[in-house]
């Protein structure tokens, strides 16, 4: 009974200009005043029921007042529903948001177009209870057969080998017409845009697209080759072929020999914009990302799309005479193809490449800053591509590096009586440190202090002389290993001397299925210093601290 | 008052502005019995009356039967009411009847001959047995046999239905009108859960909120729809595919005129397999139309237009509106031909009988009234109703009619005493739309909160809430033989649901498993951002739909 307060009937008799308006006047005005007001809204509630609506605007209100034999309150013509603004520091306190326009201007302004009139269009929502995936239905589901009914297709190719195709006029409407051409203008000049961005979920989901597609993928070709120097217009291209990759109506298939290569100069291009601040770098992940999405999703139907795509890639990455943002691109692609192209194709020539990496790298040799950035991206690429793969590979085994109780058995109590002798070696293997640590490189993220890994690492050589003996069973020996091999990894370091051949043949041997973990971890902490160990597992990380 | 017990009255309101509402008027009684000193009232209400509210989700509808304090009348005036007698059978010698009477000869003869073949192939099996794949096949073609029975046990079921006398004087049919439904009704499409209808769209485009109501002719060919201001326009549906001056399009007209005309799904199949994008092409012409309009523009009005329906030849239309009239308008002639004045406020809803001639509106005022398209006076006046009636339907005999209201109430009325036969309680909220199941013992209604009910007329009770539409159900349709339930709403889909599970629950009586006489929803058919206004199923049991293509959100 309180929502309108004998305040605000005061307040209004004030600004009517009844100055002295009793109390009692208002105690007895204000609940009637808020029947008056709860009786016309419900009115307006039922206008708003008949004209089959759900959001009750103005009309609604003037036709209940006219239901009351009320004169309607005048300035509120227009159709649309009111905007509203909360007032700044009331919590329940709305005004319409009138903006004040200069009548001038008004006058002035050139008269709008007339607006459409009404039209009836039908189409069919239902045929047979199933509703066809035509533009003016909503998108249902994805069309999801289209294989299956592709294949039936072919099997009756197969029996009609004569296959006369006629020529067929394409036509296109020219509501279509006008979609390519927006979506072009947009991708274009306005990629920054909330309408892109609009246009872009348009395209993912809009079931009436395919007769565009081949316009697509010709202007897509098209562009990226002319704009390579323009990097945004580079970025909106293929955040169009990610968008049509997206869309489960189009059948795009047909298309990709037209779209690969767009893709792949995204990825692997020497110069990528015009600008040195241009972030290519983003522009490339992004590209490798749709290639390697190309491959999981096409990779079963076109067989040789894959290869052909590592042909390249790898034939970038091995050329020394291309430029370190190409390899970086390589190295992108190839990484985001998953965990087993980098065993097959990268870790082998892991060795050699760091070898010609490294001098890029350091200040001292390389003094051109930009190439020293280059080369700590590649860098950075290269770290993450083989940290992913070893990730993989400790996920494969998850016994691998964890101590299992079984290994510990086999060893028969040995590791009971070496306990102390472990700890005893750790603690005196501290002073062992300094120069374990010299060699992390500064490139660090682990979390992991190089302290308790190096001593860990040390202690555990204690125990494997008494391992090497069933060293046949690779997950009692792994840990074994890794002891032995990060030892004579240390001890090359220490002497300054090389053992290189070691480390390079576990790369080498790295595409065997059955490759132990433990010679990968070692042999990539040999190259990467402990940064390699952020894409080990915590659990895993259990077994060296 | 020694004889009244304690009660306590509990809402419970799922909206806020309900439990608002409520407490509202409890607060504004309380005041007026204070103000009037009528003390001897407030201590009644003191004593007896404990006013809760409780927000919070409704309970299921069929467990309270004490909604009565909602709609205001006593339950004793209900159950009084409820007990005069309904005659919901269908009219004698209508011309379904004929139909089924000629076919059912030929009909009896094909099932015996079916039988006798299943009884052949089942002693083939018997004997060669081995192979199972023919068994398989065989149990294949028991089955359809099987469902071709059922199929035919349902129309029978229409037909089965009792027999009434017409209260009113009914309009003569010219023969050659007779002729075309004979010819609807032969080649009419069986509907059941598993035959699903073909559904047409008639998206009404750049109406500005402007669009109150559509309707649709019996063929599907017109297509009315009342705007708010005050216009009623007409689009002849079987030409707007027609070019102008463009010729060599003779096969698209032809396709799309059957499609519209014919209503009868292998037609309508053909059509759309033939030219896929007829309408889009189609609207395509009209913007080229030499400044003509593509429709018929009827004005008259001087207020929004709340409703319209044609009459069930499709020559006439009627129109209601906010300026308290109904007018009648004829198709042929373009040109408004009565102004019927008689209520007092807007008239929300017009209805034509099914037999033509007559018509029942509804309004504001709170009456329904019965009218002839011959005299300007309404026939009837139904008076009853504690709010607005909101929408009016005929049954299918002509005899009476039922509306639906503001006081969350459906009545039905006897058209020619003008008396209440019958109060259907149970809506939660204001009733927006009725349908009558074609074999007369059934109607749904559907509400505000999208709630539909199924009533058995003959009892008054609630044979099941559908549940579903998560807003308003602005229109309702039963298919030709009563099997299916087809329902628009202003959350954008057309609902179907399956009607023979419930009734034929109900005919066993004896279990009474809540569960099964639970209404199926077979599918629901989302449109593209356009909420349905209104649903019909053509003779042949193709459904049209239309509705106003809102802005996308």
């Amino acid at each position: 009974m309180s929502t309108v307060p004998k305040e605000m009937i005061e307040v209004i008799a004030q600004s009517i200009g009844i100055a002295n308006l009793s109390p009692d006047v208002a105690l007895a005005l204000a609940p009637d005043v808020e029947y008056r007001l709860r009786e016309i809204m419900q009115e307006a509630i039922k206008c708003m029921r008949h004209s089959k609506r759900t959001v009750l605007t103005a009309d609604d209100v003037d036709g209940a007042l006219s239901l009351r034999n009320v004169e309607p309150i005048y300035g509120f013509a227009s159709g649309d529903p009111l905007r509203f603004k909360r007032a700044v520091g009331h919590k329940d306190l709305f005004y319409i948001d009138d903006r004040d326009m200069d009548l001038k201007e008004v006058i002035e302004a050139p008269l709008s177009k007339a607006p459409l009139d009404i039209a009836v269009v039908a189409h069919w929502l239902a045929i047979e209870g199933v509703q066809p995936a035509i533009p003016e239905n909503a998108p249902l589901e994805a069309i999801v057969a289209p294989s299956e009914s592709k294949r039936s297709e072919h099997g009756k190719e197969d029996a009609l080998p004569v296959d006369i195709k006629l020529p067929v006029k394409h036509v296109l409407s020219r509501e279509l017409q006008m979609y390519f051409d927006k979506i072009t203008e947009l991708t274009l000049s306005r990629s920054e845009s909330v309408l892109f961005k609009e246009a872009l979920v348009s395209l993912a989901t809009d079931p009436g697209l395919h007769p565009l597609v081949p316009y697509f993928s010709y202007f897509i070709a098209d562009e990226v080759a002319r704009s390579l120097n323009e990097l945004p217009v580079l970025f909106a291209l293929m955040r169009v072929i990610r968008s049509l990759l997206r869309n489960p109506h189009i059948h795009i298939e047909p298309y990709l020999h037209q779209l690969m290569p767009s893709m792949i100069t995204c990825l692997v291009a020497k110069k990528l914009g015009h600008r040195i601040a241009d972030n290519h770098w983003e522009l490339r992940d992004f590209s490798a990302n749709l290639v390697s999405t190309v491959c999981r999703r096409f990779g079963h139907v076109y067989h040789n799309l894959q290869s052909r795509l590592t042909k390249t890639l790898i034939h970038a990455f091995l050329d020394p005479s291309k430029a370190l943002t190409q390899h970086y691109g390589a190295i992108q692609g190839l990484s985001a193809l998953g965990p087993g192209v980098v065993r097959l194709l990268i870790l082998p020539n892991l060795e050699t490449y760091m070898q010609l990496l490294e001098p890029e790298m350091q200040l001292d040799k390389q003094k051109n800053e930009m190439k020293r950035k280059e080369a700590w991206r590649v860098y950075g690429s290269l770290l993450c591509a083989a940290g992913k793969c070893l990730y993989d590979r400790l996920k494969l085994f998850p016994g691998l590096l964890s101590p299992s109780t079984r290994s510990l058995r086999r060893i028969k109590g040995r590791v009971a009586t070496n306990m102390p002798n472990k700890r005893k070696s750790s603690t005196s293997l501290l002073s062992q440190q300094p120069p374990l640590k010299k060699l992390a490189t500064d490139a660090s993220m682990g979390s992991i202090t190089p302290i308790s890994l190096t001593a860990n690492m040390q202690g555990a050589t204690d125990v494997f002389p008494s391992q090497s003996s069933n060293s046949g069973i690779i997950q009692s020996s792994s840990s074994g290993q890794i002891s032995k091999d990060t030892l004579s990894g240390a001890i090359r370091r220490d002497k300054g001397g090389a053992q290189p051949q070691k480390s390079s043949a576990v790369l080498s041997q790295a595409w065997k299925e059955d490759l132990d973990a433990g010679h990968l971890l070692t042999s990539l902490f040999e190259l990467f210093g402990e940064g390699i160990f952020s894409f080990t597992q915590p659990a895993e990380m259990s077994f060296f601290l | 008052m020694p004889s009244m017990k304690q009660m306590t009255i509990f809402f419970v309101t799922s909206s806020v502005v309900g439990s608002c509402n409520l407490k509202y008027s409890y607060d504004l009684l309380l005041q007026y019995l204070q103000k009037t000193q009528s003390l001897a009232m407030l201590g009644v209400i003191n004593e007896h009356i404990n006013f809760e509210v409780l927000p919070g989700q409704p309970s299921t509808i069929s467990d309270d039967a004490e909604v009565v304090a909602l709609v205001g009348n006593s339950q004793d005036l209900a159950k009084q009411i409820n007990q005069k007698e309904v005659h919901w059978g269908l009219l004698e010698d209508s011309v379904e009847e004929r139909l089924e009477r000629a076919l059912s000869d030929s009909e009896k003869a094909e099932v015996e001959n079916k039988e006798v073949e299943l009884e052949d192939t089942k002693k083939r099996s018997t004997e060669g047995g081995k192979q199972g794949a023919s068994v398989k096949k065989l149990k294949k073609d028991k089955l359809v046999g099987a469902m071709g029975k059922n199929v035919r046990s349902e129309t029978s079921m229409v037909s089965m239905a009792p027999r009434v006398k017409p209260e009113l004087t009914l309009p003569m049919m010219p023969i050659e009108v007779e002729h075309s439904i004979l010819d609807d009704l032969r080649n009419r499409v069986q509907l059941s859960s598993l035959a699903l209808p073909s559904v047409s769209f008639y998206t009404f485009l750049n109406t500005h909120n402007g669009l109150n109501c559509s309707s649709i002719s019996q063929d599907g060919s017109f297509v009315a729809g009342g705007f708010s201001d005050s216009s009623l326009k007409v689009w002849d549906m079987s030409k707007i595919g027609q070019p102008a001056k463009i010729c060599s399009c003779d096969d698209r007209k032809s396709t799309s005129g059957c499609c519209f005309y014919g209503g009868n799904k292998l037609v309508a199949c053909r059509t759309n397999s033939q030219g896929e994008n007829g309408p889009t092409q189609s609207d395509h012409l009209q913007g080229s139309d030499e400044g003509k309009r593509p429709y018929t523009l009827f004005q008259g009005h001087a207020g929004p237009v709340y409703s319209s329906t044609f009459s069930p030849l499709g020559d006439f239309l009627l129109s209601s509106s906010s300026d308290s009239t109904i007018r009648l308008w004829s198709n042929k002639l373009k040109a408004n031909l009565v102004c019927y004045k008689g209520h007092n406020y807007p008239v929300w809803d017009v209805q034509f009988s099914p037999v033509g001639h007559y018509f029942a509106s509804a309004s504001h005022d709170r009456t329904a009234r019965i009218w002839s398209m011959e005299r300007i006076q309404p026939l009837r006046i139904m008076a009853g109703h504690l709010s607005d009636v909101d929408c009016v339907q005929w049954h299918v005999n002509s005899n009476y009619i039922a509306t639906g209201s503001s006081d969350k109430t459906v009545r039905l009325w006897d058209v020619q005493s003008g008396e209440c036969v019958r109060i259907f309680i149970g809506h939660r909220s204001m009733v927006l739309s009725l349908a009558m199941s074609p074999d007369g013992r059934y109607m749904a209604s559907g509400d505000e909160d999208g709630t539909i009910m199924m009533w058995d007329l003959s009892t008054g009770r609630c044979v099941s809430p559908l549940m579903g539409h998560n807003s308003c159900v602005w229109t309702l349709a039963f298919s030709c033989e009563g099997t299916l339930l087809a329902s628009g709403s202003a959350d954008c889909t057309v609902k179907l649901w399956d009607v023979t599970s419930s009734t034929k629950a109900l005919k066993m009586e004896d279990n009474k498993a809540s569960c099964t006489n639970r209404l199926r929803l077979l599918k629901a058919l989302p449109t593209k951002a356009t909420p349905v206004y209104s649903l019909r199923f053509s003779r042949r049991n193709l459904l049209f739909a239309a509705g106003a293509l809102s802005k996308l959100s």
